[in-house]
């Protein structure tokens, strides 16, 4: 697997570049590369495997299906993130529910294992404008710019909901925060 | 000054700012308790977000969505190898 997020960016290119030349074994490259990510994300914010696994086949579906519409111009990873997420929040409409990852492991001792079960419960309560901003900037690391592209906002409004995110989700952690201190 | 210093306190938490406006805001909130619990506990906030478990993408998963795409019509070819049990398919019963 490659390391640093330069190659990935020089692999991802290749690959696309492939794809759009109508090498369809490329696809699965891309698939290796961002198959975990999209997953990631989709089971934070389906909240279980199944649907993550659901909404990951058809994220990658949707691009195979779109592939004469790729350009290796550096915004697939966007694109990509943004499918995933229209789908989740189809998902999401269909269900109206959102569990705990049950098979999450919270390890540490006890009572930070008890604290990060808080920190996922009072996140996956968290509205989702402010629970979006999140799990993109905080929880996969993305960049303000690329996360408000794939909410399709500006970065000054990613940026305030990703404040007002954090604070709202410092007011649920109440009590579980005074004994931090 | 330390109403300029509660502008930044957003950006402190999510470690934006240069390392020396982050040591003077520290400085002055030695001061100005209110201040403090602000910046400590929004950051702490952070952090513990940031420290949550990636949900494992295992390799179950990662054949289970491999094998939707094939339902789909779409074969994909990875050079991840296959695990045995998916490459023989079991006999039909009845």
């Amino acid at each position: 697997m490659l390391s640093s997020s330069r190659d990935d960016s020089q692999y991802e290119k290749r690959l696309l570049t492939a794809l759009i030349k109508g090498d369809q074994s490329a696809f699965g490259g891309l698939y290796e590369l961002y198959g975990d990510k999209i997953f990631r994300y989709t089971y934070r914010m389906l909240g279980n495997r199944s649907d993550a696994e659901d909404a990951t086949a058809e994220t990658f579906l949707r691009v195979f299906r779109r592939s004469a519409e790729l350009r290796a111009d550096g915004a697939f990873r966007t694109w990509l993130f943004r499918i995933a997420r229209n789908l989740c929040i189809d998902k999401m409409r269909q269900h109206k529910l959102l569990e705990l990852p049950a098979e999450a492991h919270y390890g540490g001792t006890e009572e930070k294992a008890a604290l990060k079960v808080t920190v996922q419960q009072a996140l996956n309560e968290l509205p989702l404008e402010y629970r979006e901003p999140l799990l993109l900037c905080d929880l996969e690391d993305i960049s303000a710019k690329e996360a408000a592209e794939t909410l399709g906002i500006s970065v000054p409004a990613l940026k305030s909901r990703l404040y007002r995110g954090r604070r709202a989700l410092r007011e649920r952690l109440g009590g579980s925060m005074e004994k931090l201190k | 000054m330390n109403d300029f210093y509660r502008k930044l306190v957003d950006q402190y938490a999510g470690s934006e700012l240069p390392e020396e406006l982050e040591q003077e805001m520290e400085g002055a909130a030695m001061a100005d308790p209110e201040l403090a619990g602000d910046m400590f506990t929004l950051r702490k906030t952070v952090e513990l977000l940031q420290g949550l478990p990636a949900p494992e993408f295992t390799n179950e998963s990662f054949y289970r969505i491999l094998m939707r795409m094939h339902a789909a019509g779409v074969n994909v070819e990875t050079q991840t190898p296959e695990p045995t049990h998916y490459q023989y398919q079991l006999p039909m019963q009845g």
